[in-house]
């Protein structure tokens, strides 16, 4: 069973353009801002090292700003000589980007800031211009595929049970801030209401893929789709269409219900921020299963035994499981979060 | 896996997918480099993240960013000439820019001129820059990337590979081999002289790679292989709970059905890759024998493989259909013959019992119960050869190509359901 209390570590990688980020050895909390940088324009590309007569790999000595420094238009970026001094400026407001190896400056525009908050309490044990990584404890659910950037916030049950779905008239403005448990089902109309209202995230056991589509677009996989931009955030926890959530995860979700959490998309995992004692993980290993014409995930709560080689209606003959009184090929029933 | 070098013997081999390869592509002006590197991407069976021209019309800060989002294992670089090289160089200063941070740092092959690549070198640094002599060095590059410093071990592709020289040897005549797995896709022609085609697709397939198909083919083109009406919204939640689920079996026809249109459009994607890279897509389709294997061989009917392989490959002659599952030994399936005729033509057929003249009319699609070897000549001279029925017996196949199938779900669901049944392709749709 992957839904426990645990030490995690969460991956968080930085668009072109980073400003500020931490030590490694800092200590995070979930939802703060771990780095900024800037957006940046179109580039261009200045005569740098030829300019002021300088071997290209000298340009860095010569340079008066450091690379990726904000400078104002006229700022000279790089000169030589004193009497018959040459110089590099800058030819507008913006951002060394880049010393190419033949000692030219590419030189760009800002157009936009942008931020990163961290999606784990913990520690900083990697910080470079790529990537933040921070480690720490915390009860952590994996699930399917997320979409949309990482989200922060206070668990908030929206259904009363798992079977549930969340219906769009109970999202409201009140939900604001919060990450949001929507049950079986996040349609659509509820995770574009949700966005429109300020919820940080959505968290259901599935979403219809053709309502992640019209909300993320076209090009989204079953794999996820993390981003950076102004969406909504969904998690699914199990898989695609509907799929009514573990009565023990939901039960586990209700006594976490008004904890800090956070939704890293990237790796489709929903931290929650509550000591270890404050809720009992499940203790049997839950299954769920993979229905035989793939159009739903559900779970098995009465355990499954050996049925032997069956053939499916499909002609297929596999080794299969008897669960809940369902056959189902062997390879379509598996642990309900594999750990990742 | 089981891999046979001849119809009747196969032999065990250790077998792995490999380490998936993210590449990054990047080529000059001329036509050649963009086929050298599509061809070189196609047979190593790296997953494109990634396609970048000389003259990418993106700024340097995307360029860099979409790089860096593409986080490459390996970058190849195709120039053909000193024309390329300022183009080049501005992508290899986007990708120290955007990747310069990257654990562990992509690697850089370049191919082309001793002149042209050494003007690259200089602006590779921090990464390692390998130049190579032709796309077979390349290609063995990429794939022991691929194998993760695993020396022994057999990649997939390199047995399909080893499978369609053995199948052509032995019949002495181009062969195809079409493999359709939970994450690849690929289709091989093997020369009689020696010459390989080959094209492989990473992250596509009727599994995990199911969404994939369904990204670069679109919902309609997959949907339109059902015998059955299916609005798109629940065919879309099948494919893609079939992508997040490894290994799953698809227990009813439905499911079946549904992993049988992706297999068609996975196969139909790798040949519009293979043309696009240059390789020799119409005779991979004229090719005599063929072989499919993975799982779109391990489908429970023969009669299902062999329509998957038609409607996917198109093949264009007479061609003798083979299959041979993971874990199973290779079998004769069909003989397809395929007409193009646009008005009725007399087939002639020649076989053990007898001799046999068909009427066939265009846009018919019909199996002929005959067995062993079987002359087909048709009296339009359009088609003429030999080869074995199988299991099945004659497949004549006069649908025209390109196959085309009505727009619309009314008529067109009789039409697909028509074939199924024509061949006893699903157990509901009796003949």
């Amino acid at each position: 069973m992957a839904w426990r209390y645990e030490r995690w570590t969460a991956d968080h990688r930085l668009p072109i353009g980073v400003v500020q980020r931490p030590e490694v050895g800092e200590h995070v909390k979930a939802g703060d801002v771990i780095a900024t940088g800037v957006g940046l324009g179109s580039a261009s590309r200045l005569l740098g090292a030829r300019r002021i007569g300088v071997p290209p790999g000298d340009l860095e000595r010569a340079l008066r700003v450091p690379v990726g420094s904000e400078v104002r238009a006229g700022t000279v970026l790089a000169r030589t000589g004193r009497r018959f001094a040459r110089a590099v400026t800058a030819p507008g407001d913006g951002r060394v980007v880049h010393v190419t190896a033949d000692g030219d400056l590419y030189f760009a525009p800002i157009v936009d800031h942008w931020v990163v908050r961290s999606t784990l309490d913990g520690e900083v044990t990697r910080s470079d211009d790529a990537r933040i990584t921070v480690e720490g404890e915390a009860w952590c659910l994996p699930g399917v595929a997320a979409y949309g950037p990482d989200a922060v916030g206070e668990i908030v049950l929206g259904v009363e049970s798992p079977l549930e779905d969340l219906a769009p008239s109970r999202v409201d403005v009140r939900l604001g801030g919060r990450i949001v448990i929507a049950g079986a089902r996040a349609v659509p109309e509820v995770i574009t209401r949700g966005h429109a209202c300020g919820v940080a995230g959505f968290v259901a056991g599935a979403a219809p893929a053709a309502g992640l589509r019209l909300v993320f677009g076209a090009g989204v996989s079953a794999a996820g789709a993390p981003s950076r931009d102004d969406r909504p955030t969904v998690l699914c926890l199990m898989g695609f269409g509907t799929a009514p959530l573990p009565r023990e995860v939901f039960r586990l979700l209700t006594t976490l219900a008004g904890s800090r959490a956070a939704i890293h998309t990237a790796s489709a995992r929903l931290f929650v921020f509550a000591p270890a004692d404050a809720a009992d993980a499940p203790g049997d290993p839950l299954q769920v299963g993979l229905a035989g014409d793939y159009g739903g995930v559900r779970t098995i709560s009465d355990g499954c035994a050996g049925a032997g080689e069956v053939a499916f209606p499909s002609e297929l003959r596999a080794g299969a499981l008897r669960c809940d009184g369902d056959v189902l090929p062997a390879a379509n029933v598996r642990p309900f979060a594999r750990a990742r | 896996m089981t891999v046979s070098t001849e119809t009747e013997s196969p032999v065990e081999i250790g077998v792995g997918l490999g380490t998936p390869l993210r590449l990054v592509l990047v080529y000059g002006h001329r036509e050649s480099s963009r086929r050298a590197a599509a061809r070189i991407a196609l047979a190593s069976c790296a997953e494109v993240r990634a396609v970048v021209p000389a003259d990418d019309p993106r700024s340097f800060a995307e360029l860099a960013q979409d790089l860096r989002d593409a986080e490459p294992d390996a970058v190849l670089a195709c120039a053909a000439d000193g024309k390329d090289v300022a183009g080049a160089l501005v992508l290899l200063e986007a990708l120290r820019l955007g990747c310069a941070a990257q654990r562990p740092p992509p690697r850089v092959l370049a191919l082309g001129p001793d002149g042209v690549v050494e003007r690259l070198r200089a602006a590779v640094p921090p990464f390692a820059l390998e130049r190579f002599a032709g796309d077979a060095a390349a290609v063995a590059a990429l794939r022991a990337l691929r194998r993760g410093g695993d020396e022994g071990r057999a990649l997939r592709e390199e047995l399909i590979e080893d499978a369609a020289r053995s199948l052509a040897a032995s019949t002495a005549a181009d062969a195809v081999v079409v493999d359709v797995s939970e994450r690849t896709t690929s289709c091989v022609l093997a020369r009689v002289g020696g010459e390989l085609h080959a094209a492989h697709v990473g992250g596509l397939g009727v599994g995990e790679g199911a969404d994939r198909v369904v990204l670069h083919a679109g919902l309609d083109r997959v949907r339109r292989w059902l015998p059955w009406p299916i609005d798109a919204p629940a065919l879309l939640d099948r494919v893609f709970n079939r992508a997040r689920w490894s290994g799953a079996l698809p227990a009813t026809e439905q499911a079946l059905g549904i992993e049988m249109a992706l297999a068609r459009e996975a196969i139909a994607h790798v040949l519009r890759d293979a043309a696009y890279a240059g390789l020799d897509v119409a005779a991979m389709r004229a090719a005599p024998t063929a072989l499919v294997t993975g799982r779109a061989a391990s489908f429970p009917r023969r009669a299902q493989t062999l329509l998957v392989f038609v409607d996917g490959l198109e093949p264009t002659s007479l061609t003798a259909v083979l299959r041979e599952p993971d874990e199973g030994r290779a079998e004769r399936v069909a003989l397809v013959a395929s007409l193009r005729a646009e008005r009725p033509v007399t087939l002639r057929l020649a076989h053990a019992t007898g001799r046999d003249d068909r009427r066939v009319e265009p846009g018919s699609f019909t199996l002929a119960p005959v067995s062993g070897e079987v002359e087909v000549s048709a009296a339009s001279g359009e088609l003429r050869g030999r080869g074995h029925a199988g299991a099945l017996g004659l497949l004549i196949d006069a649908r025209g190509r390109p196959l085309s199938l009505p727009p619309r779900d009314a008529e067109r669901i009789p039409v697909v359901a028509g074939w199924h049944a024509q061949i006893g392709a699903l157990p509901s749709a009796a003949r």
